[in-house]
């Protein structure tokens, strides 16, 4: 009996985790978070920067969240949710600007913005608040791994075209050969990462990956 | 029964409070904890400047009362730095001016500001910045408003604020120098 209901603990952190990955992605799913998604997904370490401060914002908020969620009142549900995400990310921006100060200058005004992500107040609104702590975490970190996947992805692609050379923790990795000299610049602005999201979307739905419902 | 009705009206006000004073406090924490550690970088990044600036700099003196940092090589002076701040579109810009002498700009480089990616951070970059270099404080205007630095196209508060930031900052610190000069 007790074993049983651990395993489906498991089973089901399991499949709270997964889901964010593929089946839930915000990027090229629930399409949530693309102002922040466009702006920093301009090169592999500015993505990674932006992963790591919605995990800990992420992770921070649906933990308080779902701990405190059935003492919360409909009427003040909303601002005390905002006073706590904007409480962890004004937490991380300190803790940025204090030890990651390029990561910091990189993301600029993008950091502060993590506040009105909609990533994070939607987990907090459809998801921790009315599930546990333990699968709440499961949540946040799935989510956050896709909301990775997909920034590297789209980064990969951005920095590649669009500067016809890969950096990435400051080190070179290589050069194309025609694209080095005439990089597509389109594809380091905004307008150029709509393009990629786009056509992964699209190619996404195509082969299945992401079903149509 | 009445007593707890009124309990149960409070009780949103009361928990955001409660969430509220914790937050506060909680960010004084990490406040206090980072605090140091933020200063000592920009402490460092105004110093690297600073030698960008002056390439000959050996040695600088801060004094803390005028806000200027007095520029020296071997013991003698080369020129003057200070830091202004300008209104800009998106919240402050701070701007680190080093002065050649009174009537001089030597060079400005940004220290921070929040503009517009892509629009108003152009104010950073090499076409904008290199206006200053060696300009006549009075010089220190926008073409339109008769100077001689040439605004960034959609970008006019931006431009603005530096130009005016560095300008006023400038003559107000000139004339701290001049008085410093007569008083000694």
């Amino acid at each position: 009996m007790d074993r049983s209901k651990k395993e489906s603990t498991m089973a089901r952190f399991k499949k709270e985790f997964t889901k964010g990955l593929i089946i839930s992605n915000p990027v090229f799913v629930l399409v949530l978070g693309l102002c922040p998604t466009l702006a920093v997904s301009t090169s592999i370490d500015n993505a990674l920067g932006m992963t790591l401060a919605v995990l800990i914002v992420l992770l921070g908020s649906n933990i308080i969240i779902s701990a405190i969620g059935r003492f919360v009142p409909n009427i003040t549900r909303i601002p005390i949710f905002i006073v706590i995400i904007a409480t962890l990310v004004t937490v991380v921006n300190l803790l940025f600007h204090a030890n990651l100060p390029d990561t910091y200058e990189s993301l600029g005004i993008f950091l502060p913005l993590v506040v009105v992500n909609c990533i994070i107040l939607g987990r907090a609104e459809a998801f921790a608040s009315k599930n546990s702590v333990v699968y709440s975490i499961a949540d946040a970190l799935g989510i956050t791994v896709g909301f990775m996947l997909a920034l590297l992805m789209l980064s990969f692609i951005r920095q590649v075209l669009g500067t016809g050379s890969l950096t990435a923790f400051g080190i070179h990795c290589f050069t194309l050969p025609v694209l080095g000299e005439h990089p597509i610049s389109i594809f380091i602005l905004p307008a150029g990462a709509f393009l990629v999201i786009g056509l992964l979307m699209a190619l996404f739905k195509r082969t299945g990956v992401i079903k149509n419902d | 029964m009445k007593d707890k009705s009124g309990f149960k009206k409070a009780w949103p006000i009361i928990l955001l409070t409660i969430v509220v004073v914790i937050s506060v406090s909680g960010l004084r924490y990490i406040d206090s904890i980072t605090r140091s550690k933020i200063e000592a970088q920009q402490e460092q990044k105004i110093e690297s400047m600073l030698s960008g600036m002056f390439p000959k700099m050996t040695q600088y003196d801060y004094d803390a009362e005028d806000d200027i940092y007095t520029i020296k090589t071997d013991g003698k002076k080369i020129g003057y730095a200070f830091i202004a701040t300008g209104q800009g579109y998106g919240g402050d810009i701070d701007i680190l001016v080093g002065l050649e002498d009174e009537t001089t700009i030597k060079s400005i480089s940004i220290i921070s500001q929040k503009e517009t990616p892509g629009l108003g951070t152009r104010i950073t970059e090499s076409p904008f910045i290199d206006n200053f270099n060696g300009l006549k404080i009075n010089d220190a205007q926008l073409s339109r408003d008769d100077g001689k630095v040439d605004a960034i196209t959609g970008s006019t508060i931006s431009s603005r604020a530096v130009v005016d930031a560095v300008r006023t900052t400038a003559l107000e610190k000139v004339k701290l120098l001049n008085s410093q000069k007569e008083g000694s």
